[in-house]
C-alpha cells in the first residue's frame, strides 16, 4: 500500500497481477467488443494511478473502490456517443479477428466453480446481481429492467449477497 | 441498537457497496461507518463477498495488455528512476496491439487507391501531349509539303528563264485599257507552251464576274489559251493551255465573263501583242 502511495513501479505490477482479471471480468460483462473492453481496463489502471492519493483505507476495501471506478469507466464509454457510433460503423474486415479473438478469450479456470455458486443462488438473485453489479444498470433500472418494485429489488440484492457470504464462508 | 440493525437491512450498505448510492448517501453511509463498529463490520462482509464473486467471475485479459497498461502507467512517471531499468524495454516489446494486421490492409488499399488516381492523371497528361505533338507534327509535314512543292515550282519558273525556246513578249494596252496596262508572257514554240509572268501582269484588278482570257490569233482565228485574274500579289509563272500552232500572228487578252468565252469578244480587248 505504501509502495503504491510512492508511486512505484513494483506495486503497480502487483495490483495489475492481483486485480485486473477480476476487472476485467466486471468490464468485459459491460462491453462486449474486445479492445474497447481492454482500452477500458487501460483507464481503469490510469485513472486508479492517477487518484490513488484520494483512496483511504478507512472508506473500505481497495478493490471496491476500483470495481467502481471501472464500472463507472465501463457504463461512460457504453453510453458516450462515440461508442454508440462506432458500433454501427463495425467494419468487416475488422469483425473478423474480433471474432476471433472473441473465441480466443481465455477463460478463468476458476469458473468452472460458479455452476456450484450460482446453485446457491435463486435465479432471480443472480439475476439482479449481475445487472447490477456486471452489467451497470442502477437499481432502478434493475426494478424497471424485471418489472419488481424498488423495495424488492433492495431485498433481494441484500439476500443474493447474504448467500454469497454464506457461500464464501 | 435496533436503528443500525434496521440500517443495515435497508439494503443501502450493499448499494453503496455496488456504488450505486448519490453523493450525499454516500457521505451518509461512510458517516454511520464511523461511528458504528457493527456497520463498519457489515460493510466489509459485503465489500469482501462481492470482491470473491468477481474473483469467480474474473476474465484474464490478453496478455499482452498487461504490458501495455503497465507501460502507459509507467509512462507518466516521466523521470521516475525506475522506469529506465532494462526490464522496461521488454516491456515495450511485447506491447503490439493485435489490431494492427487489418489496418494494414487498409491503408494498402489507400495506397493503391492514390496510385492508381496519380497514374491516371500521368496518363491523361501523356495522352494531351502526344496529341499536341501528332497535331504539330501534322502542321509540319503539311508545311514541309508546302515547301516542297514551292520549290518544285520555283524550278519549273527558272526552267523557262533559261530554256533558250522560250520567248518573251510584252502585250501592250489597246484604247480600251488604263495606259501603261502591259502583259508579259513567254512561248516556246517547240514545247507548245505559253506561260504568263503574273508578277508582270500590269492590269486592273478584275470583278468576281469577269476573267481574263488569253488568246493566240493563228491564220486570222482566235485560240482559247485559258482564263488568269488579275492579281497584284502574285508572283507565279502561270502556265496557260497547250497551243499546237508553230506560229501564231498575236496575242491578245480579253475581259470575259468569268470561266471564259468561246470566242473573243472584240470590244473588250485589253492588251495585244505581235512578234
Amino acid at each position: 500500500m505504501l509502495a503504491l502511495r510512492n508511486r512505484e513501479k513494483i506495486a503497480i505490477e502487483a495490483l495489475y497481477d492481483m486485480y485486473s482479471s477480476s476487472l476485467y471480468g466486471v468490464i468485459s460483462r459491460i462491453i462486449i467488443d474486445t479492445p474497447t473492453a481492454e482500452d477500458v481496463l487501460q483507464e481503469t489502471f490510469v485513472k486508479i494511478w492517477n487518484s490513488f492519493a484520494s483512496y483511504s483505507t478507512e472508506k473500505g476495501r481497495l478493490f471496491t473502490w476500483m470495481v467502481n471506478i471501472a464500472r463507472n469507466l465501463a457504463i461512460d464509454k457504453i453510453r458516450s456517443k462515440d461508442f454508440k457510433n462506432q458500433n454501427k460503423n463495425q467494419e468487416l474486415e475488422n469483425n473478423v479477428t474480433f471474432i476471433d479473438e472473441q473465441r480466443n478469450t481465455v477463460y478463468n479456470p476458476e469458473l468452472l466453480g460458479i455452476k456450484e455458486l450460482v446453485e446457491t443462488l435463486k435465479p432471480e438473485q443472480k439475476s439482479i446481481l449481475d445487472l447490477v453489479y456486471f452489467k451497470g444498470y442502477t437499481h432502478v433500472e434493475a426494478a424497471d429492467e424485471l418489472g419488481v418494485p424498488l423495495g424488492t429489488i433492495k431485498t433481494r440484492l441484500r439476500m443474493a449477497i447474504i448467500q454469497l457470504r454464506k457461500h464464501f464462508n | 441498537m435496533e436503528d443500525i440493525k434496521a440500517y443495515i437491512e435497508s439494503g443501502i450498505l450493499e448499494l453503496y457497496v455496488l456504488g450505486d448510492i448519490t453523493h450525499d448517501e454516500k457521505l451518509q453511509v461512510e458517516a454511520m461507518a464511523a461511528k458504528h463498529p457493527a456497520i463498519k463490520a457489515e460493510l466489509d462482509e459485503i465489500e469482501r463477498s462481492m470482491e470473491q464473486y468477481a474473483e469467480h467471475n474474473a476474465v484474464e485479459p490478453n496478455e499482452q495488455l498487461r504490458g501495455r497498461i503497465l507501460n502507459s502507467l509507467l509512462t507518466n512517471l516521466g523521470d521516475d528512476s525506475t522506469f529506465n531499468k532494462a526490464e522496461d524495454f521488454e516491456d515495450n516489446v511485447i506491447a503490439l496491439p493485435a489490431s494492427k494486421p487489418t489496418n494494414f490492409y487498409k491503408y494498402a488499399f489507400a495506397a493503391c487507391l492514390a496510385l492508381l488516381i496519380a497514374s491516371g492523371v500521368a496518363l491523361m497528361n501523356l495522352y494531351n501531349k502526344l496529341q499536341q505533338s501528332n497535331t504539330q507534327l501534322a502542321v509540319l509535314q503539311a508545311d514541309k509539303q508546302h515547301f516542297a512543292n514551292r520549290v518544285n515550282f520555283v524550278e519549273n519558273e527558272l526552267g523557262v528563264l533559261r530554256d533558250t525556246t522560250f520567248r518573251f513578249l510584252k502585250l501592250k494596252a489597246t484604247p480600251k485599257a488604263p495606259v501603261g496596262a502591259s502583259i508579259m508572257i513567254a512561248w516556246s514554240k517547240e514545247k507548245h507552251k505559253v506561260m504568263v509572268d503574273m508578277a508582270n501582269v500590269k492590269m486592273p484588278v478584275n470583278d468576281k464576274e469577269h476573267q481574263y482570257q488569253l488568246w493566240a490569233l493563228v491564220g486570222g482565228k482566235p485560240v482559247d489559251l485559258g482564263v488568269f485574274d488579275a492579281n497584284p500579289d502574285s508572283t507565279d509563272m502561270k502556265e496557260m493551255k497547250t497551243i499546237a500552232a508553230v506560229k501564231t500572228d498575236a496575242f491578245a487578252v480579253t475581259l470575259e465573263p468569268r470561266g471564259g468565252s468561246v470566242n473573243p469578244t472584240m470590244d473588250q480587248m485589253m492588251v495585244l501583242g505581235k512578234f
